[in-house]
């Protein structure tokens, strides 16, 4: 589990990709096969030779690539100390190895015996190998460039999209209704607006423990009841939730601001919004779901930067390793999120630098 | 508005507790410079309209976003109110309303609400002008989820999924649903405008509720003006008649 610290990699200046990633390992698979299928087709004569060139192709091309794959895993740490360019020549350098050692372990199996061409075959294999390596950490560095640019501003956007105006004026409102007859319950609140907003004011890239997103997560809803008192109840269920585990920062809240915008507020007599929080293997699993009123009476008018945001974070941070879900009935709104349980990690700083 | 009376008659419409503790803190506040008195407060927007109609006040301090019915549909109702406050809204955040606002020159308050713009919102209601229908209208992105009627000194909210259809006749509209008749005064052309999702017109002076249509019969004489054909609603055992104009939608909902 690396995340913790590919998190700060996107942030920094170049580096080579998290080898040990699944999207990262999907992504070569995927790119180097389309590359694969593209050659193929221009060898190829017609649509019914493809196949067989296809097949050709990836003799040579899978086990190499797979070769690569698990040498990656492998040197990860090793070529996370190299810096980038070494790190890229390292890289290059062991595909030249992988795909020379392949041509001559191979036999006759890429050398037919009754074909001599001096070295015609084993230069371009090697040329077309360096290619498809190259190509590949460019895309990955492009892709870094990318995601930190989307990064920072979704940085630019924590205030604006994390604490509804909405909330922060009712909020204050309330308050100053209390602080003549109940001034502690008023100080309380008070206290938890700041714990809210210092985390909204935070770095977004941080990592939390999931025990604080959780204190805070209960702190705004504490902030909600004084407002709406009775009509909002909240249904706290918690199983072996690891102490150690840690989660991006104001991923629980603003799910739970939602529920309470779009599900509770037009609701009458109010309802209660279900927060299901429990780790299963190696993954953590968040999941909110409030009732909402019929959608013909449809009050929502789709404020969707809350949950857009969440998502583009959940991309940025863990790629394909966590997943997002919406589920939406006639009377009820449920979000699901599944993310790697990424463990306490006391050497991120040292590492990014 | 009050008459001689001095004494301003406030009315508090808030869904949250604490907003209406508020309210309450900063009039006393007020009450010290200006004399008013606090007759009553409701949580939600039918509540306050049972108590409006029989507590004469000279001001009301409305919340907009409720649940239910907000506070520009609840002053929409009022308006049908013999003696018709003086509303002044309340907003925590609301971009498109504070528009409005401004356009039309509507008293509304901010929260938190401050004591001197209270004090100033209150002083200037004893010579403000009632806010126009219209204008409420235009306020509201949605259209209202009732139709009111004034009568017998009540006001009756009519849910609009539970209208069949609207029949203008001469100054009212009979407003029916599957148990009654209401009279209301509207303009049956704003109420197309406002309804346009939930009614289809059928004759000049006939919109019928989309969802109540069962079917289409031919009756009725064949005339310059009606086709012949006569529109079917669920639960309702009259049939109406759709004029030559409107024949279309025998075909669209048929």
């Amino acid at each position: 589990m690396n995340n913790a610290r590919s998190i700060k990699q996107n942030a920094g200046a170049d580096a080579l990709p998290n080898f040990r990633n699944l999207g990262i390992t999907l992504r070569i698979l995927l790119i180097s096969n389309g590359m694969a299928l593209l050659l193929a087709l221009m060898q190829a004569g017609g649509w019914a030779d493809v196949p067989q060139r296809m097949m050709q192709i990836a003799t040579l091309l899978t086990p190499i690539l797979l070769a690569m794959l698990v040498l990656l895993w492998a040197a990860q740490p090793w070529l996370d100390r190299l810096g980038y360019w070494r790190g890229v020549l390292a890289v290059n350098l062991s595909v030249v190895a992988m795909t020379l050692a392949t041509y001559y372990l191979g036999g006759e199996l890429y050398r037919p015996p009754n074909r001599d061409d001096g070295n015609f075959d084993v230069v371009r294999y090697v040329l077309l190998s360096v290619t498809v390596s190259s190509t590949l950490l460019m895309y990955f560095r492009l892709r870094t460039h990318a995601l930190s640019h989307a990064l920072h501003d979704a940085r630019l956007q924590v205030l604006r999209a994390r604490i509804r105006p909405h909330f922060l004026f009712n909020t204050i409102n309330a308050v100053l209704g209390i602080v003549r007859t109940q001034p502690r319950q008023a100080e309380t609140a008070l206290e938890d607006m700041a714990d809210l907003f210092r985390m909204a004011m935070s770095d977004a890239r941080d990592l939390v423990p999931l025990q604080k997103e959780i204190q805070l997560s209960k702190q705004y809803a504490a902030l909600e009841q004084l407002r709406m008192g009775e009509r909002l109840r909240v249904d706290w269920q918690m199983q072996d939730l690891p102490e150690d585990a840690l989660i991006p920062q104001l991923l629980l809240q603003p799910l739970l601001e939602n529920a309470v915008y779009h599900g509770i507020e037009p609701l009458p007599q109010g309802g209660c919004i279900k927060v299901m929080l429990r780790r299963s293997g190696d993954e953590l699993q968040l999941k909110v779901e409030n009732p909402s009123l019929p959608r013909s009476e449809g009050t929502h008018r789709g404020n969707k930067v809350a949950l857009r945001n969440i998502r583009e974070r959940l991309d940025l941070l863990f790629d394909v390793e966590a997943r997002y879900q919406v589920e939406s009935g006639n009377d009820f709104y449920r979000v699901e999120i599944t993310l790697p349980y990424v463990k306490e990690r006391p050497k991120i700083k040292e590492r990014s630098s | 508005m009050s008459g001689n009376e001095q004494t301003l008659r406030v009315f508090i419409v808030d869904d949250e507790p604490p907003a209406r503790n508020r309210l309450r803190d900063v009039l006393k506040d007020c009450s010290e410079k200006l004399p008013l008195q606090i007759v009553g407060e409701a949580g939600n927007g039918r509540e306050a309209l049972d108590r409006l109609v029989e507590l004469p006040v000279d001001v009301v301090l409305l919340d907009i976003r409720m649940p239910q019915m907000d506070g520009i549909e609840l002053a929409q109702h009022l308006q049908k109110l013999p003696k018709t406050p003086v509303i002044i809204f309340t907003t925590a955040y609301d971009d498109y309303a504070i528009k409005a606002f401004e356009l039309h020159a509507v008293d509304y308050l901010l929260k938190p609400i401050r004591l001197a713009r209270l004090f100033e919102a209150l002083t200037r209601a004893r010579d403000a002008v009632p806010v126009q229908n219209e204008v409420l209208r235009e306020l509201s992105p949605e259209p209202r989820k009732n139709l009111s009627s004034h009568e017998r000194g009540k006001i009756y909210l009519i849910p609009i999924e539970q209208v069949l259809y609207l029949r203008a006749e001469l100054k009212y509209i009979t407003v029916r649903t599957a148990e009654r008749e209401y009279l209301i005064e509207e303009s049956l052309s704003a109420l197309e405008k406002e309804f346009a999702a939930r009614f289809v017109r059928i004759h000049r002076n006939c919109l019928v509720a989309k969802e109540a249509i069962e079917g289409f019969e031919k009756g009725g004489e064949d005339s310059a003006e009606s086709a012949g054909w006569m529109v079917k609603l669920k639960g309702l055992g009259e049939l109406l008649a759709i004029s030559r104009r409107q024949q279309h939608i025998v075909k669209e909902f048929g």
